[in-house]
């Protein structure tokens, strides 16, 4: 046990270490080419120059200053108030980050348990019907959406609910936001939260699930030529049977390890999801940020997103460790 | 929040690249495990009309004698039996038996003539259209699709048309650059970093590994987003290839490790070719088919992202247009004037469906195990092995 | 000029029993003629698969009959069709076979069943034994349920308790000790040879009635191949079952196997009694593999017999005997039509499927008429003694350690493994040292060392006189590497398959700096050298036959005049038939360009053949080291005796009664006195 905390120690080191040069650079690559300065000088009327400085250098964002001297006035507040910086406006990143991360959460939780129920349901039974009509019909349905572009697969279904929407005179589905009743009765609040989740939920099922889907069938086609599946069958056990105690079993592995990495990313959310449904989620924080010059903002999204990825890289890890009896854990 | 197409709604790294690493592997163990397999079907044909040889082998006469009463050497021997064996091979080019795989498949035929098509479009649409995507038309906007207005307008008056064929080239551009942009940066490091082996190849993971923990996305908007007017086009294309390798270069890399312990990559080096040499004569061309389809493939991303980041506003901006920035536009009229809206999204979808199918016909040409092999019967279509997945049976 | 389906109609109207009567009746095998019923017939088994290069006709009108107790051997190259007759009869072929003719288990047909069906057969009546016993075992489930498993399928009342203890009990059979403890172990906790042996027990697990093993040994060492050939006796007489053992190697089939089927090209050549056809192979293919293969058990005095040409492709068999074109004895006739077995000595039960029949009969034609091209070995170097030449490479006392990493999650460092434990050797201008071990013995990383020019922590490495220890620049190494060079064992990975022959050749001379026309020059005289067309310049490595890239890999190693070849198993992924020509070769470049050669190899029949010293290398130190007769005449070391035990000699009567040596713990154990 010592050993494995250890080994679990080693990484997070490593991944600390990769974090921190990864942000850095983030830093500096947003202080390049990112400028607070031109919020203020664009605004109508232009507010004095003074007030300019006096604004930005409050924030740590004037350009007058050296950069090396905000890089580490920003890094000692991280340090010493886990303090991520101001935007331009003076509103902190910090508080902002953590309202949003519940609005991601809620988008991305149910459709990632649906496309990884759906994804890997569909590449089980696909592969196991390999070139039949079936996987054929399955196989063209992925590969179209792995081709369309997101953003035209979201502005299409939306198109399609708004269409239903009028043809029908309800409103049955809400394209923007996560909720808009504003009653005390819990039953309809839910079904409004349903009504408005239920879009951008379809939309990013539909991608992730594809993904699963494939890789899925791609693993269990692997396995299931394996040479220990024939050992099966001349046991007696009959193909389907051999697929399923055997094949199977293997194929989940990498599989497992690809759930480990999207588990990290329900927190990091959708950015064109939440972009197009306009919900207050951190995707869309991130595309504010950017549109508002916001440097620390961005660094901070940049740095949380990879501490996410980073540890759904550890959590991939144990999964593999806890399954595969060939890695060792002890 | 990375991914391989810089779509941004895929969230994770390692699902994808683990993907594409499994394919590729697939792809080329495919194609090295079974390389005779090309020859062997040139070869085929040849060996049928083979000729009998009776005249030369008459009983117990041994065949070829050494000269002047010499036991002949082996080498004499064997090349004494080759010019009997009369394996007359009917020649063809590796490159003329992929195109003739290729387009024995109906689907790769079909997307390559809708690309022609497309590209004819970008190309001469402009000059075709009565209206320039600049211009507006105040006497007709957000009007439905006419004589007038072939694709109708948008609700500034401009004319779609113009704005589609327009935006179609910049797709097609930008998608193709940034294909053949990463390709070429993925294959020279992922190789190198394959090929360099102990210190370097740690230091050149971890570097790749640190560049996949930033979202590429957030770095390709911040260089992005700083640019603007007609310009805007070459910047977006610069910022999407200089973080859109480093997904693809770890996998040619997990690649080129195979290939790095291949024995022909080991004569090479204990004959003293140069690492530099191998990279470029052994290591690039055997991962040459996956880099060709992946090339393709990538063009689908390129145009992906493009579409994305110019719907967001951060890529394509006036007085410039695109297809993602149209249908930014029409996306807040859906209701009025859905065409601005249907119709950049239909072009979008045929031109990624036709690189696909382009794309998956090149696959199954470059797979000697696919089904675009052909001369299959019909009955036994699915799961033909080849002439060394038989082999196998019986070692 | 008769096709293919006229082939297979003549094939029917052979009256298959008549012909299969013979050897009922008048088999002499080992355990003399089969009695009662037969528990398989197979009548006229035709299997095809569809690929691209057209129709492959796999297995073409087969016909035998298993009996129990009894052991049928299937003997053929790469592409032969005997794993195909192999997976046709336990119904494991691939869904796009097209499997045609009878198979009939003590009377049930067992073609046209449906997968369901036939499982109920599969590893209760028959069972099998797969070649690779590192990828038969699923990676994720202990060999204790794999092995219940086997026991559940067909008898799913079965109480735990009871399997548990038939579980330890087959375990205990197979020689797996501490068989209770091991029922929790994962397969890859366990060696090659003992996953062999979790296999076997699931064969024999519901005591079945055929046991078909398909190349059982062949990725295995040969001590550890002595030792499943044992099980697999005493696993047929534990069950009774009639077993179908398939393999290339004649050495193999001859202690264990009571009758010998032959195939060439899906079709049966030649059927007898395992005694009969060693003594008197009537059919020319036959001949030729025991004129191709070098014995073990004698000293070499004679060249091998190449067969020359390689085996027909089985999508495009060529009118007339599939064997014609490599024939020595066809005539005219055999170009035309296709010869089915009959019986060359009805005495003996002996079938033979050849038109020249009559001839070899009537004339009593062995191999060393058919192949008359036993020419005697020249004697390399009669002229200077050995220690009068030069020595080309030194090792003295070189030490190599390694630190060994356990596998997985957490790699931590598990101990150190001495992988050469002062490995001293010589090689003189112009002679053959073999160095011989099983995997692990350290064979190859010595090999590595001295490819990487390598300065050893401990001893030293001289070639060609110079110590790699003063190789300063890289310069230097690079004008070494001229004169050092290496061929691989695998000819299809060594040659890089983008590249045409001329590049492929001129690479080490590139890299050598030499001019385009010298170049050019060279390589005439190369292909020349090692018998290749030189018209075949622009082809790529995959237009040619295994033997021939290997020819092709030869000539790249020969191109800058080097004075030592390493070769690395060089012939051990080649067909029997392909090998002697590679062997033959090498002996002629060397009596021509009096290289040496330092041959690594685990065939020890080919090492007796071809070199002059042996060293034998074990868990990294060389055990011993001599001139190659005196080694396999009057072994020393007691490792080497258990070795040369080992070996599998093709010649029944003294394979099947010599004494095995086990090697155990440093000392020499009988191995009928070893639990097995």
């Amino acid at each position: 046990m010592a050993r494995f905390l250890t080994y679990v120690a080693k990484r997070v080191i490593n991944y600390a270490v990769m974090i921190f040069v990864a942000t850095s650079l983030t830093f500096f690559l947003a202080s390049a080419f990112m400028s607070p300065r031109s919020n203020y000088e664009s605004r109508t009327p232009r507010p004095p120059q003074e007030s300019i400085e006096q604004s930005l250098t409050a924030n740590n964002l004037n350009d007058k200053t050296p950069i090396m001297e905000r890089y580490t006035t920003w890094l000692k507040g991280i340090v010493t108030e886990f303090d991520w910086g101001n935007s331009p406006t003076g509103t902190s990143v910090n508080s902002e980050i953590s309202q949003r991360i519940g609005a991601s959460v809620k988008l991305m939780l149910l459709s990632t348990v649906l496309s990884i129920v759906i994804g890997v349901g569909l590449g089980v039974y696909t592969a196991q019907r390999q070139y039949q009509w079936q996987d054929r019909l399955w196989g063209g349905v992925a590969a179209l959406f792995l081709t369309v572009p997101t953003v035209v697969l979201a502005i299409l279904i939306v198109f399609f609910a708004i269409e239903i929407n009028s043809a029908s005179g309800m409103r049955i589905f809400y394209v923007t936001g996560l909720s808009s009743y504003t009653g005390d009765n819990v039953l309809l609040a839910f079904l409004d939260f349903l009504q408005h989740i239920l879009l951008p939920t379809i939309v990013l099922t539909i991608i992730s699930a594809v993904g699963y889907h494939v890789n899925q069938r791609t693993y269990l086609l692997d396995e299931m030529h394996a040479d220990y599946v024939r050992t099966a069958r001349a046991k007696g056990l009959t193909k389907k049977q051999a697929i399923r105690k055997h094949a199977l079993r293997a194929s989940l592995i990498p599989t497992s390890v690809n759930v480990a990495f999207s588990i990290a990313g329900i927190f990091t959310g959708a950015v064109m999801t939440e972009k197009i449904f306009a919900i207050h989620g951190l995707g869309e924080y991130f595309i504010n940020c950017i549109n508002n010059n916001d440097i620390y903002g961005s660094v901070a999204v940049a740095a949380f997103s990879g501490v996410c990825t980073l540890v759904g890289a550890l959590l991939a890890d144990l999964f593999a460790a806890a399954l595969d009896p060939r890695i060792k854990m002890s | 929040m990375t991914d391989k197409s810089q779509n941004p709604d895929l969230q994770d790294p390692g699902k994808l690249t683990q993907e594409t690493v499994d394919h590729a592997q697939r792809l080329h163990e495919a194609e090295t495990g079974a390389d005779a397999n090309w020859d062997t079907m040139a070869r085929d044909d040849a060996s049928r009309d083979e000729s009998i040889e009776p005249a030369t082998v008459i009983d117990g006469t041994p065949v070829g004698e050494g000269p002047a009463g010499r036991r002949p050497t082996n080498a004499e021997l064997e090349l004494e039996s080759q010019r009997l064996e009369h394996t007359e091979v009917k020649r063809i080019s590796y490159a003329g038996l992929i195109a003739r795989r290729f387009f024995r498949q109906k689907s790769a035929v079909a997307g390559l003539t809708i690309l022609a098509v497309l590209a004819l479009l970008a190309i001469f649409g402009p000059m075709i259209s009565p209206y320039d995507y600049t211009d507006p038309d105040f006497a007709a906007l957000s009007v439905a699709p006419s004589a007038e207005h072939w694709f109708g307008t948008d609700s500034g008056g401009l004319d779609l048309f113009a704005c589609v064929v327009h935006g179609l080239g910049r797709s097609l551009v930008i998608g193709i650059s940034y294909a053949l942009i990463t390709t070429v940066l993925a294959a020279i490091i992922g190789t190198a970093i394959a090929y360099a082996r102990g210190i370097w190849e740690k230091i050149g993971m971890w570097c790749l590994d640190m560049l996949l923990v930033i979202p590429s996305f957030l770095l390709v908007a911040m260089i992005v987003r700083a640019t603007s007017g007609g310009t805007g086009w070459l910047m977006l294309i610069f910022g999407l290839s200089a973080f859109g390798w480093i997904g693809y270069a770890r996998t040619l890399r997990t690649m080129a490790l195979s290939l790095r312990e291949r024995d022909y990559v080991k004569a090479a080096k204990y004959m003293g070719v140069s690492p530099f040499t191998i990279i470029v004569r052994h290591l690039i061309p055997n991962l040459g088919s996956i880099l060709i389809i992946d090339t393709v493939l990538g063009v689908i991303s390129g145009i992906n992202s493009e579409t994305a980041y110019s719907f967001l506003g951060l890529g394509i901006k006036v007085p410039d247009t695109s297809l993602g920035y149209i249908l930014s536009q029409g996306s807040s009229a859906m209701l009025t004037a859905p065409w601005v809206v249907l119709i950049p999204s239909i072009v979008l979808i045929v031109l990624c469906v036709s690189m696909q199918l382009i794309g998956d016909g090149l696959r199954d040409a470059f797979d000697p195990y696919s089904r675009a092999a052909g001369n299959v019967e019909e009955e036994a279509e699915d799961a033909t092995p080849g002439p060394e997945k038989l082999a196998e049976h019986d070692i | 000029m008769s096709s293919n389906t006229q082939n297979t109609e003549a094939a029917l109207t052979v009256p298959v029993d008549d012909v299969l009567r013979y050897e009922l009746l008048e088999s002499n095998g080992p355990k003399n003629a089969p009695t009662g019923d037969p528990v398989m017939s197979v009548r006229d088994l035709n299997v095809s698969f569809n690929t691209e290069a057209g129709t492959v006709h796999a297995v073409r009108g087969v016909n035998f009959d298993l009996w129990g107790g009894r052991t049928l051997g299937i003997v053929g190259e790469s592409g032969s069709g005997k794993s195909v007759t192999a997976l046709s009869l336990i119904g494991l072929l691939d869904d796009n076979a097209h499997v045609k003719g009878s198979i009939k288990l003590r009377g049930t047909e067992l073609i046209g069943l449906t997968d369901e069906e036939m499982s109920q057969y599969r590893g209760a009546n028959i069972s099998m034994i797969f070649q690779d016993p590192l990828s038969a075992l699923t990676p994720m489930f202990s060999i204790g349920d794999q092995l219940a498993e086997a026991l559940k399928i067909h008898d799913p009342e079965m109480s735990k308790a009871d399997v548990r203890a038939r579980c330890i009990e087959l375990l205990e059979l197979v020689g797996i000790p501490e068989a209770e403890d091991r029922l929790d172990s994962y397969p890859h906790e366990f060696s090659g040879g003992m996953r062999q042996r979790v296999v076997i027990a699931i064969a024999i697990a519901n005591n079945p009635d055929i046991i078909i093993a398909d190349e059982p040994t062949t990725a295995l060492d040969v001590t550890i191949q002595a030792q499943i050939l044992d099980l697999l006796k005493v696993a047929q007489k534990e069950t009774g079952a009639a077993v179908v053992l398939i393999t290339h190697d004649l050495g193999v089939v001859a202690g264990i196997a009571d009758d010998i089927m032959v195939m060439y090209a899906g079709r049966a050549v030649e059927r007898a009694s395992v005694d009969t056809l060693f003594a008197r192979p009537g059919q020319p293919y036959t001949m030729g593999l025991f004129a191709a293969v070098p014995k073990p058990h004698m000293p070499s005095n004679t060249r091998l017999v190449p067969i020359k040409g390689n085996p027909p492709s089985l999508a495009a068999i060529p009118p007339g005997c599939p064997f014609s074109p490599r024939c020595p004895i066809a005539g005219p006739e055999c170009f035309k039509t296709e010869p089915h077995l009959e019986a060359l000595d009805p005495a003996e039960g002996h079938l033979v499927s050849c038109l020249k029949m009559q001839q070899i009969r009537d004339q009593h034609l062995t191999y060393k008429e058919v192949y008359p091209d036993l020419e005697p070995l020249t004697p390399k170097w009669a002229e200077v003694p050995r220690d009068e030449r030069p020595v080309v490479l030194e090792l003295k006392d070189v030490t190599k350690v390694f630190e060994v990493q356990s596998k997985g999650l957490i790699r931590r460092t598990k101990g150190i493994v001495t992988a050469m434990d002062k490995v001293s050797f010589q090689i003189h201008e112009g002679e053959t040292l073999a160095l011989v071990g099983e995997s692990g013995s350290g064979k190859s990383t010595t090999l590595m060392e001295i490819m990487d020019l390598a300065v050893p922590k401990e001893g030293t490495i001289t070639v060609l006189g110079k110590d790699t220890r003063d190789l300063k620049s890289a310069r230097e190494r690079r004008e070494l590497r001229r004169d050092l060079q290496v061929i691989f064992q695998d000819p299809m990975s060594s040659l890089d398959p983008r590249m045409p022959i001329y590049d492929v050749l001129a690479e080490p001379l590139r890299a050598q700096h030499w001019d385009k026309n010298k170049i050019n020059r060279r390589i005439g005289e190369l292909m020349g050298l090692v018998g290749i067309n030189p018209d075949y310049v622009d082809r790529f490595p995959s237009q040619f036959s295994g033997g021939q890239r290997q020819r092709i890999a030869i000539a790249r190693s020969l191109a800058t005049n080097p004075k030592l070849l390493l070769l690395d198993e060089p012939i051990a992924s080649l067909d029997v038939s392909i090998q002697a020509g590679i062997i033959n070769l090498l002996e002629d470049l060397q009596t021509q360009l009096k290289i040496s050669y330092l041959f690594v190899a685990h065939d020890l029949a080919v090492i007796r053949h071809i070199s002059d010293t042996v060293a034998v290398m074990h868990l990294g130190k060389i055990v011993e080291y001599g001139e190659t007769e005196e080694v396999f005449n009057n072994p020393q070391d007691p490792y080497t005796k258990a070795l040369l035990s080992a070996i599998p000699i093709p010649d029944p009567p003294v394979e099947r009664t010599r004494l095995r040596l086990v090697y155990k713990d440093g000392e020499l154990v009988p191995a009928n006195e070893v639990h097995v």
